[in-house]
């Protein structure tokens, strides 16, 4: 059993209805999955399988930011067995269309995180707190970044919005997107009443 | 009939009556000719021992006991066997060797050891290294480190142990120990402070475990060639995706304090310091050891020494 203090659900002000819980790495729980120190793989598998625990009792597009503010200090095997390996399972759709994100600031113990992801050529939606602007842990290119940020910014776009903001086209566009979507840090949707028939719109995820 | 174990410590210098790892070459070596006679191990030209030499004493120990019908300690420096003691050297090793000290008198008079963050610790498991840390971050928060300075002796400790138990396959697990210094021992006393980080294992070494991946057949012609490639981003025995990351991290944070990162198994030894990586051959050491030095505000203080 996870403790109630360990996750909790956050109301988020978006104009969405998605659930998300957070999941504070820091405060633990009875048995210890958490912790101001994290460090080794048994540590990290322990606490993968925790978030796992909160993100399949999730709904079908819920998200969990993972918040590791309170965690004073982690080590690379950890961060590679509790986030490489999560990420690496949320981008492969072995929790549906529920994400991730990770709640953390601007600092060293970011770096751990970081190494993991660049070594599996994944990245993980990083904000402040929850609901602050995104920023990107991992191994994203320019371009897709900058896809990434437009997706944002606009809250839900389709397609063929965003390539028009991109300045792109339509097959380029979709491509990128479909990059983002497989790395796990933006929703897609398939709307098939639209006017020329199937097109995708887009959607951040934290 | 007894055989000597003789050390290389050196007389004059920088390096003058320091226990380092290489100074117990001569030792390794001869332990293993050793064939169940009584051994004796001479530290008497020892006058500072660091956690380096501690762990490699340790580990040359492990070794040696098995081949010998009895191990005996020479010291002549009383401080060095009361170090060794504050070190919990004889809690571990005192009912296997006889040695020429009062040890019940040095645990008599034992006290605290100021730069002591870790004293000479065994451990067989992975499950026992959040302890370890947890310990010692407790007393480097108590000392007043800051906390990136603590995350990085922490990380570096928790990420060499647990390489230690993963590949080690050793008879004796692995020791490791953790000294701050007020003084700067890596290469001659300077100005400054350094921690000092080691761990030795018995176990199978480098080259042995990067060989199981068949992909790495060209880098693991040689013990130095496996130790400059077991260094890279992403290199393991196992080649899953996201391991071999922990010992690279190690390297980055060592070389971004300005310190380094010392590798030997087999008959390579590399120093890895961020800019430049040192190799060269040594006589075989039968497992794998690491250390890390950790400089502390090296960058502030004058590197000339004044005399």
């Amino acid at each position: 059993m996870i403790s109630l203090k360990t996750v909790s659900m956050v109301p988020v002000a978006k104009e969405d209805s998605r659930a998300r819980a957070v999941y504070d790495v820091a405060s633990g729980d009875d048995e210890g999955v958490g912790g101001k120190l994290m460090v080794t793989r048994g540590t990290g598998r322990r606490v993968r399988e925790a978030l796992g625990e909160v993100l399949e009792g999730l709904p079908g597009d819920g998200v969990l930011y993972v918040d590791t503010r309170g965690v004073e200090l982690m080590d690379y095997s950890f961060a590679d067995e509790a986030l490489g390996i999560l990420v690496s399972r949320v981008a492969a759709g072995e929790y549906g269309d529920r994400h991730v994100a990770l709640v953390e600031e601007d600092r060293e113990l970011l770096e751990n995180i970081e190494a993991s992801l660049r070594q599996r050529g994944l990245a993980m939606i990083r904000v402040d707190e929850p609901g602050g602007a995104p920023n990107i842990v991992g191994e994203v290119s320019e371009h897709l970044l900058e896809t990434l940020r437009a997706i944002y910014e606009a809250g839900a776009i389709t397609n063929a919005d965003l390539a028009e903001r991109l300045g792109i086209n339509h097959t380029a566009c979709n491509n990128r997107a479909t990059k983002l979507f497989k790395l796990g840090l933006i929703h897609r949707r398939k709307n098939t009443a639209a006017p020329g028939g199937r097109q995708y719109s887009y959607e951040g995820i934290a | 009939m007894s055989t000597q174990l003789e050390l290389n410590v050196r007389r004059k210098g920088a390096m003058r009556g320091i226990l380092t790892l290489g100074s117990l070459d001569p030792a390794f070596a001869a332990a293993e000719g050793v064939e169940g006679e009584m051994a004796v191990l001479d530290l008497r030209g020892v006058e500072f021992v660091e956690p380096a030499g501690l762990c490699g004493l340790a580990a040359l120990l492990e070794f040696l006991i098995p081949r010998s019908r009895l191990v005996g300690l020479k010291f002549s420096e009383h401080d060095v066997a009361a170090y060794l003691e504050r070190m919990d050297f004889f809690r571990i090793f005192g009912h296997r060797v006889e040695t020429n000290v009062d040890v019940a008198a040095l645990e008599e008079r034992r006290r605290g050891n100021p730069g002591t963050l870790q004293e000479l610790i065994s451990f067989h498991s992975e499950e026992e290294i959040p302890g370890i840390i947890n310990r010692i971050s407790e007393i480097l928060t108590n000392k007043g480190y800051e906390l990136s300075e603590r995350a990085a002796i922490c990380a570096t400790l928790s990420e060499i142990c647990a390489n230690a138990v993963e590949h080690g396959r050793s008879p004796f697990g692995a020791y490791a120990a953790v000294q701050a210094y007020q003084h700067i021992v890596s290469g001659g006393r300077g100005r400054g402070e350094e921690v000092l980080v080691a761990i030795a294992d018995g176990g199978a070494g480098v080259r042995e475990t990067l060989s199981r991946n068949p992909e790495y057949a060209e880098h693991t012609a040689s013990d130095n060639d496996a130790l400059r490639h077991a260094l890279k981003m992403g290199v393991s025995g196992t080649g899953e995706l996201g391991r071999g990351g922990g010992l690279a991290v190690v390297g980055q944070i060592a070389a971004r304090a300005s310190g380094s990162l010392s590798l030997r198994s087999g008959s390579g030894r590399v120093t890895f310091y961020g800019d430049r990586t040192n190799s060269r051959n040594v006589p075989t050491f039968p497992g794998t050891f690491v250390r890390v030095s950790l400089p502390r505000k090296a960058d502030e203080l004058p590197t000339a020494s004044k005399n």
